[in-house]
């Protein structure tokens, strides 16, 4: 009897969901397709145009800009502004003051000599945000953000954010080595103890208020992580950026979203095609990719410093980190035929080794203490340049 | 045609002198006759030779003559014509009688004189009581085969023409209508079937008969009778208990070549329990796949799809009662109770007047009546589920009941997985109660109810549930030999609910449900012998409530949301006549008037024409009252079909056919899901409309123990509904602005070759199919694919299956079921790129290209015990193997983002070969 229970359990694992990878049958790519991504931002703040191209499905990168385009932002009253080329494909232009009586598009020609326009669109502006907070239920903590729209014209928003946390090394090391030799570290300029590590959001916030009477959004949740996150183990700042969408807009967004977060249950709906408002003047048959909106963004950011949240042992990334002793003669060996760690493992030009360790403090004549450049430099996870808005 | 003037009845050319004496006058004749009536052979035969012929048209009606001869003699053409027939000639100098069941002597018997006066004098008596009703007359019980049955009044002689008989067949055993069951009259050649009631009428020539008749599962009889007048006859017939080595004659047989229908499939549900499925419990629906023309868009999905036609194009009718939702747990399980059906019709193509309001199919369940003679059950233990059923008399021979009832007890097993399915949990159960009652020779009520329940939690918080429930009181009454009605009234709902307790904050209930009030009359006139008339009305009322979201608890902060119900009426009236135009020549053709009426109480938003249906386009809204009519839908179905007998066993068939459908389910999911919501036709959702032409060839080889067909249609598809990209479906007060019409066209040939009888039986089947929908209409939205054509979501071209089963012994036997199909359409990434700082897919066109092949072959082993028909029990066991390669099928494949990584995924279900076994007892 206990044998055929086994059987059964065994059975019903196999048939009640099978999940495996699947890698569909070599999808020949007809070609790649013109993304384009950005807000022209109606205002102070810098318009970003960012165009690439699509990759390959079985491609291992997906990073693939497009250069040497030129890009313009046109009204239907026939101003134009023209962008200036950054880096990675990158578009961009400050200043622009739109008139909201206006429509404004796209356009881009492709190095290729291809053409590609957006449709005319209305300028929206987004309302301020209203505050950003946080909140924490469950361990977890949620960044909100409300807003409202006295006029009653937007009612569909979206949402990223771009978040700045502090992070320490596991050790503050006093010398740094330049390969020759270990000198004291400018603890000011050569700082690498403190640095401000930065995240952009990767889901898509949108949020209706058309089933609302009026336009007001409560209890947003931007994004939220455990509250022992080392985002809040020091000081966590959040920028939220708000754009007003309009109803085909929050669809693109909703279709984007449905597609590539929300797939895969029994009951989930099959892809859906992505209509964006940009087209191929070339080619008409090409799809292009993204949806392209205009107006003013709204931002607002928050500091969150861990005094002010429940205390809780922070789930460090450098918890593993130790600290080892570097002989000048290490033990067991004796002049003249010592070995000699600090040059081994530090003092890195002897070997040829790359930097490996790298020394805390000194311990007398004996040598150093000195961890991985992982637990010791956080400018490997960061900057050490504190950001302008940081206080 | 002169000769008509001269036609006597046989009786009055006995009051003849007659010549005695033969003339030699022998003239040589060549004749070549080919399927010809008697009016052309006999004026080629009077214009070869100078004999007068004298016959009653009427008798000799059905007299077919094939004969090729070269110089002989008129009597030996009149021999070879009349060979082995039950009709015969009489020579008299120049004149020719013909006659049917009788000889004409050319002589006078002794004491002539004496029996003509008797005769005369009883002729006066009858003709005053040919006229009287028959009432309170007992019906004949005609039980044995070896005695003569007198029906209608003695008259002496039997009067010339025909006469109406009808009557009931039964089951000896358990006094439940046979249905289907064919009576053959083998001196007119002619033959009826059993109505679902087990009714059968049939005009025959007054005289003498012997009545075959042949019955699905029941043992091959026959009866004589002596047919004076209009008269009924009650058959009871003996189950063919174990006698496995007789050969099976099935009123299928007959039917397949010669009913008028096209793509009408009757299985019986022995026929079904041969069929190995996932947990060893027979399933009508999993049965139904196996038929050509029916596909699945995979495993463990409620719905299949019939030529072409969506989920919800199928009318699944449970005693007259309409299913929404035919499965249990995801459809692993159908929702039919296998040890009371008796037996499922499915109608492709010629679907029968009294049907409508669905697009692509008919599936007519027909559970059994109750043991009107003894208590008798069984009961069916299998691994996830047990079933048990109860039958037997509440008053001997005139009511009975029929109770079962089905669980599972999965739960256990489910507690006993691993972390990730420990939480999840299933139970379904449904129960059957039918009520059956003969008030009196010409009327019987029958009731019947249905109840089913589902409820299942998958690894998260949430809880499914789900349910059927029906009623129905069927009131049959005949009102003469020739013409009976069956009145019908019942209510179905199907309901859900979805709930999450798990946060009071979020917790919710969102619950849907539809309820329909039938109302049906079905007349049924045998008006002659060559028209049978079916004329009746139906009414349906639906009520929708298409969802309510509402919090549950104190805490809940949900918005309730709740969307306004919905009202409709469908009506229709139909007429259908089956007419045979001549023995070889049958056409059916009927027409039903749909009439749809949208009621109010609603508001129905008007949109501005010619422009697609968005919030930007609302002109203004018109608010209706209760009851009001807000718009009309009308519009005839056209139901033509048609079959020549090319041969005896080779006939070939046509129909044209078109459907109306008024009520829509909305799913953008693969599957019937349990949060599909109804939707009603409104002023911005038009009806759904099909039209199909279909043709086919039927052979039937091997003394009928072979069938083979082919069919061959093409459908168009009218205001299909398909979904806008990203649609929302759920709690969506204007569906209109998210769904699109399409238009689409489906074609195909179905392949059939199946072996009803011997040791080795089952069938083989092969369709091709396609179907295609577009969407080019640039006022409504969107286009699909650019506008041009895309496969649906459940188009396979190819499709074959396999469904065998071999006796070895009378308890022993195999079955084995083989399954192939092309892999259906999807939808896949062709590229990735980033976009909202994640990496994104983009998607190939609707539809572009398709999961992999499907196969799947499944084997189980029927053990019986004991053949003694007289124990207390019989028990059964089933022992098998479902998916025995363990192909990997899938069921659906899906790409979705795991921090920044897009990763395929591939679902299969029934990913091994899973072992089942079943225990059946029967008391």
């Amino acid at each position: 009897m206990k044998v055929l229970f086994y059987i059964v359990c065994f059975i019903l694992i196999l048939f009640i969901n099978c999940k495996q990878a699947y890698t569909p049958p070599a999808i020949a790519s007809p070609g790649s397709y013109l993304v384009v991504e950005g807000v022209i931002n109606n205002g102070t703040d810098s318009t970003i145009i960012k165009l690439s191209n699509t990759v390959n499905i079985a491609s291992t990168s997906t990073v693939n800009p497009v250069f040497n385009a030129t890009v313009a932002v046109e009204g239907d009253n026939n101003i134009t502004y023209l962008l200036t080329e950054t880096n990675n494909g990158k578009y961009f232009t400050t200043n622009l003051n739109l008139d909201n009586t206006h429509k404004y598009r796209l356009t881009i020609t492709t190095s290729d000599n291809k053409k590609y326009y957006s449709d005319y669109v209305p300028v929206l502006n987004s309302p301020p945000i209203d505050s950003v907070f946080f909140t924490i239920s469950n361990n977890q903590l949620n960044i909100n953000s409300t807003t409202h729209d006295p006029t009653n014209k937007v009612q569909f928003y979206r949402w990223d954010y771009k978040q700045t946390w502090i992070i320490h090394s596991a050790e503050i090391s006093f010398f740094k080595s330049n390969g020759d030799t270990v000198l004291s570290r400018d603890l000011v300029n050569d700082n690498i103890y403190e640095c401000w590590s930065t995240d952009t959001s990767s889901t898509v916030v949108l949020k209706s208020t058309s089933n609302l009477e009026q336009s007001i959004v409560r209890d947003n949740i931007i994004t939220s992580f455990p509250l022992n996150s080392e985002k809040v183990a020091i000081r966590f700042s959040i920028m939220v950026s708000q754009y007003a969408l309009t109803a085909e807009a929050f669809k693109f967004w909703t279709n984007l979203k449905k597609n590539t977060e929300k797939l895969g249950g029994i009951f989930d709906p099959q892809p859906s095609e992505i209509n964006g408002n940009i087209h191929c003047l070339t080619n008409p048959n090409e799809p292009v990719i993204g949806y392209l909106s205009v107006g003013q963004v709204a931002n607002k950011r928050i500091f969150i410093s861990n005094r002010q949240l429940p205390q809780v042992v922070p789930n460090l990334s450098t918890a593993t980190c130790e600290l080892d002793t570097f002989w000048f003669c290490r033990p067991g060996t004796s002049p003249p035929n010592c070995e000699n760690m600090v040059d081994e493992y530090i003092t890195y030009n002897k070997y040829n080794l790359g930097v490996i360790i790298i020394p805390i403090v000194k311990v007398g004549d004996i040598g150093y203490l000195g961890t991985s450049p992982f637990c010791a430099d956080c400018t490997l996870r960061g900057t050490n340049r504190k950001p302008d808005f940081w206080k | 045609m002169r000769k008509r003037a001269y036609i006597i009845s046989f009786y009055f050319l006995l009051l003849y002198q007659v010549v005695l004496a033969q003339q030699n006058n022998a003239v040589l004749i060549s004749v070549n006759f080919q399927q010809t009536k008697v009016a052309q052979f006999v004026s080629e035969l009077e214009a070869k030779s100078n004999y007068h012929f004298f016959y009653d048209p009427v008798k000799m009606d059905s007299l077919m003559v094939t004969l090729q001869v070269e110089n002989k003699p008129i009597e030996f053409i009149l021999e070879m014509a009349f060979k082995n027939t039950d009709y015969h000639f009489a020579i008299s100098n120049q004149f020719i009688f013909l006659t049917k069941g009788r000889q004409i002597k050319t002589e006078l018997p002794p004491g002539f004189a004496e029996i003509q006066k008797n005769n005369q004098l009883e002729k006066q008596a009858n003709i005053v009581s040919d006229y009287t009703e028959e009432k309170d007359k007992k019906v004949l019980e005609a039980t044995t085969e070896n005695k003569i049955y007198e029906i209608g009044l003695k008259t002496n002689p039997i009067k010339p023409g025909n006469a109406i008989l009808s009557g009931y067949v039964r089951n000896i055993k358990t006094g439940e209508a046979v249905v289907g069951a064919s009576i053959y009259v083998a001196s007119t050649k002619n033959g009826v079937a059993t109505d679902q009631f087990g009714y059968f009428a049939i005009s025959l020539p007054r005289g003498r008969h012997t009545l075959i008749i042949r019955a699905l599962g029941m043992r091959d009889t026959r009866r004589q009778i002596l047919f004076y007048a209009d008269g009924k006859i009650n058959i009871e017939l003996t189950e063919q208990v174990n006698s496995l080595k007789e050969v099976k004659i099935s009123a299928d047989k007959v039917a397949n070549v010669r009913s008028v229908e096209l793509g009408v499939t009757r299985l019986d549900i022995k026929n079904i329990k041969q069929i190995p499925t996932a947990f060893g419990e027979a399933d009508v629906l999993k049965v139904v796949l196996t038929l050509p023309g029916v596909t699945s868009v995979g495993e463990a999905t409620t719905g299949f799809n019939v030529r072409g036609g969506a989920a919800d194009e199928n009318l699944i009718l449970l005693d007259g009662a309409t299913i929404y939702n035919p499965a249990h747990f995801f459809g692993f399980f159908a929702a039919f109770n296998p040890d009371l059906v008796k037996d499922i019709e499915l109608y492709k193509s010629s679907i029968p007047e009294k049907f409508g309001g669905r697009l692509s199919s008919v599936l007519d369940i027909t559970n059994r009546e109750g043991n009107k003679k003894n208590f008798t059950g069984s009961a069916g233990i299998g691994l996830l589920t047990s079933r048990f059923n109860i039958e037997g008399p509440i008053i001997k021979d005139k009511t009975s009941f029929i109770f079962g009832a089905r669980t599972t007890y999965s739960d256990w097993l489910l507690s006993a997985l691993p972390e990730a399915y420990k939480h999840s949990s299933a139970t379904f159960n449904d129960f059957n109660l039918d009520l059956s009652h003969q008030i009196n020779d010409k009327n019987n009520i029958y009731l019947s109810s249905y109840l089913s329940n589902d409820q299942f939690r998958l690894n998260s918080d949430t809880t499914y549930a789900y349910s059927n429930r029906s009623i129905a009181l069927k009131w049959k009454h005949n009102f003469n030999n020739k013409l009976y009605s069956v009145v019908t009234g019942g209510i179905d709902r199907y309901q859900y609910d979805i709930s999450s307790k798990a946060d009071p904050l979020t917790a919710y209930d969102l619950a849907f449900n539809i309820n329909q009030t039938n109302f049906k009359a079905d007349f049924n006139y045998y008006l002659t012998n060559k028209h049978t008339i079916n004329f009746g009305l139906s009414s349906i009322l639906y009520k929708i409530n298409p969802g309510s979201f509402e919090p549950s608890g104190n805490q809940s902060l949900i918005l309730s949301q709740i969307i306004s119900p919905e009202q409709a009426l469908e009506s229709a009236l139909y007429l259908g006549d089956k007419f045979d135009i001549s023995p070889n020549f049958t056409l059916s053709a009927g027409i039903r008037y749909n009439i749809y009426n949208y009621l109010g109480a609603q508001t129905v938003d008007n949109y501005a024409p010619n422009l697609p249906k968005s919030q930007v386009n609302v002109l203004d809204s018109t608010t209706y009252k209760g009851g009001q009519i807000i718009n009309t839908f009308a519009a005839p179905d056209i139901r033509i079909s048609a079959r020549y007998i090319l041969g005896e066993n080779l006939s070939i068939k046509a129909g044209y056919n078109t459907l109306h459908q008024y009520i829509h389910l909305l799913s953008n999911t693969t599957s019937i899901s349990p949060t599909d919501v109804y939707k009603l036709s409104d002023p911005n959702i038009k009806p759904e409309s099909s039209d199909q032409i279909s043709m086919g060839i039927f052979k039937n080889a091997a003394s009928n123990t072979i069938e083979m067909s082919v069919e061959i249609y093409y459908k168009r598809l009218n205001n299909y509904l398909d979904y806008k990209s990203g649609a929302v479906l759920l709690l969506n007060q204007h569906i209109e602005r998210d769904v699109i019409n399409t238009e689409g066209k489906a074609y195909g040939a179905e392949f059939l070759l199946k072996k009803t009888a011997g040791k080795l039986n089952g069938w083989l089947s092969y369709t091709y199919s396609r179907t295609l929908l577009r969407q080019n209409d640039p006022n409504a939205g969107e286009l699909i694919n650019g506008g041009s054509y895309y496969p649906a979501n459940f188009d396979k071209p190819h499709s074959f299956n396999f469904t065998g089963n071999y006796k070895f012994t009378h308890r022993y036997s195999v079955s084995v079921d083989v399954a192939y199909s092309t892999g259906r359409p999807i939808t896949l990434p062709i590229a990735k790129y980033e976009y909202g700082g994640s990496e994104r897919v983009f998607y190939s066109d609707r539809n572009e290209y398709r999961i992999p092949d499907y196969f799947r072959s499944d084997f189980s082993l029927n053990i019986e015990g004991n053949h003694r028909v007289h124990q207390r029990t019989h028990n059964s066991w089933t022992i098998g193997v479902y998916n025995l390669t363990g192909r990997q099928n899938a069921y659906s494949t899906f790409f979705t983002e795991q921090s920044g990584v897009i990763s395929g995924y591939k679902l299969s279900i029934f990913a091994a070969p899973i072992p089942f076994i079943n225990y059946n007892i029967r008391f």
